[in-house]
């Protein structure tokens, strides 16, 4: 008789099986590849009954502009939200390469540029992967939570569930989070790092962006702010780091207490040519036509008889 | 469970071809206390007496429906503790579907899942059958349905069914009632009706439980106020 399969969790954490490996291979002379360090500006701020969080909507890949309106402002439960650095900031940044490599594949044979692109993306996808993954998993572990207790969930469960999943990957999942919300016992503000150290602050700020956004909230922080007065101070902010850090820019993005998704577009796009962008038929000379009929590989046949239960 | 001393499976075959421990299992589900599901046009509705052993018990802090997932509830017959464990699973299963597909779970794919652990535990090592039979109401993209689990593992979609102690005057009560038309708000009151009917005692919103899942896709038990209010129309 067969023993039940319980439903094991995964041991987690990386194998570092393959390094004695890598190790060998790099003495040989392989160039190992580089991981890529995307720029963000990040912040939170606690103000008289909330919190608030920003963030700027641009996702770098080296010199390339990836995502120019990319989400970094991410859900963990219905009052707590967060925020992400690091490779956490590329959600979108790689399922956009992804559909970019896809449409050039379409119009244009594969170049050398494309393997490139190709290349970065499949080095991201898999910390994207890990990184987002994490976030999902906690916010799926929050919402079981809240259904055994039948209670909102709090914001230091969350970040309990995040920095101890952050330290079994000893700091290999570079997602640099800053984590709020508001739940029965208050406004609460956390910042996480990699390797799963938190800070408890009433305002931060994280990215490469992250001291231009700093200097604003040193400079006019204080206690008993109001929330119009909030959210001004915190749109601010990433606008210096928008403007001032090249890792940031684009929009800004702010959550308190419901998601207000490019709340300020700094950066419109103000000049669009009168030419217009498209070509007349007769720019390319047409040297052969072959039209290929498609057919319907499918037959879809009705009836027929339902599942066996 | 499914220690190595315990590899044999204790459900085995009698001559005549019956699992003797699933047959006992319905009798365990078959003494429980009555409650029953019916699927409206718009809506489901469960129902279960809540009957508690003694005035001592806090009626508060029992809660014999629960909810699986935003637009998936349940409720049993059977032992109580048993029905813990599955509606545990149920949900981390459902959760688990959620990661994988981001698509809410729907109800035929969760009835599913849960019906195959019951199977499980029919056919592992060291381990007996649940003795709980569930009703799984909820409202997906396919519409309301209504789905009972047995301790087997089959599970059959009903328009309308009951289980427990009065199930086969509540079956009967049923029939004559269920129309296919029926709205959510006629449901409730013919589930009470027959709650009623096979009732121990005055029925009060102290000892049953309702559970509706709307057209808002949002399954929500009713408090004992809203179970007042309907216990008024009816009467």
């Amino acid at each position: 008789m067969s023993k039940i399969a319980e439903s094991v969790p995964p041991k987690g954490g990386f194998s570092f099986d393959l390094c004695k490996r890598n190790e060998m291979l790099v003495q040989k002379g392989l160039k190992q590849p580089s991981f890529l360090k995307t720029g963000t500006t990040i912040v939170g701020l606690v103000f008289k009954d909330g919190v608030i969080l920003g963030a700027d909507t641009r996702a770098t890949e080296g010199p390339i502009v990836a995502d120019k309106n990319c989400e970094k402002i991410h859900y963990m439960a219905p009052n707590i939200y967060c925020c992400g650095a690091g490779t956490a900031a590329d959600t979108e940044a790689v399922t956009g390469i992804i559909t970019l490599i896809l449409s050039h594949v379409v119009l244009i044979a594969i170049t050398s540029a494309l393997c490139y692109c190709f290349w970065y993306a499949c080095n991201l996808f898999y910390l994207f992967n890990v990184a987002m993954l994490s976030l999902d998993m906690v916010s799926s572990q929050l919402k079981l939570h809240r259904f055994h207790t039948g209670r909102d969930s709090r914001v230091v469960t969350a970040l309990t569930l995040l920095k101890s999943h952050l330290f079994s990957y000893q700091g290999h999942v570079s997602a640099a989070l800053v984590l709020g919300g508001v739940d029965v016992t208050g406004p609460h503000l956390h910042t996480i790092y990699p390797h799963g150290s938190t800070d408890t602050l009433p305002f931060a700020t994280m990215g490469s962006g992250s001291l231009a956004a700093m200097a604003v909230f040193e400079s006019k922080y204080r206690e008993g702010l109001s929330r119009d007065e909030g959210v001004t101070l915190v749109a601010e902010a990433i606008c210096s780091g928008i403007f001032n850090d090249l890792g940031s820019g684009s929009n800004v993005d702010i959550w308190e207490k419901e998601y207000l998704r490019n709340y300020m577009l700094p950066n419109p796009r103000t000049y669009v040519s009168e030419k217009g962008y498209s070509f007349s038929k007769k720019t390319a000379e047409v040297l052969l036509t072959k039209i290929t009929p498609l057919r319907e590989l499918v037959e879809v046949i009705e009836g027929g008889d339902a599942m066996e239960e | 469970m499914g220690d190595s001393q315990y590899s044999f499976s204790l459900t085995t075959f009698s001559p005549s071809g019956k699992l003797v421990q699933i047959e006992h299992a319905l009798t365990a589900v078959g003494s429980g206390q009555t409650s029953l599901g019916i699927k409206a046009a718009n809506g489901v509705v469960i129902a279960t007496e809540k009957k508690l052993p003694s005035i001592l018990v806090d009626e508060t802090s029992v809660q014999k429906i629960q909810t699986l997932t935003p637009n998936i509830g349940v409720v049993y017959s059977g032992m109580g503790p048993d029905s813990r464990v599955l509606v545990r699973k149920s949900r981390k299963q459902a959760e688990q579907y959620y990661r994988l597909y981001k698509e809410p779970i729907p109800v035929t794919q969760l009835v599913r899942e849960t019906a195959t652990v019951m199977q499980e535990f029919t056919q592992s090592g060291g381990v007996r059958p649940f003795g709980v039979s569930l009703l799984v109401a909820g409202f997906d993209d396919k519409g309301p349905q209504l789905y009972q689990v047995d301790p087997s593992g089959s599970y059959f979609s009903w328009k309308a069914s009951a289980m427990g102690k009065n199930v086969s005057n509540a079956k009967t009560f049923l029939e004559k009632r269920y129309t296919d038309d029926m709205e959510l708000d006629d449901a409730v009151h013919t589930a009470i009706l027959t709650l009623k009917e096979g009732f121990e005692g005055q029925i009060s919103s102290k000892n049953i439980e309702i559970g509706v899942i709307g057209s808002n896709k949002i399954f929500k038990v009713l408090t004992p106020s809203e179970i007042e209010d309907y216990l008024q129309e009816v009467e």
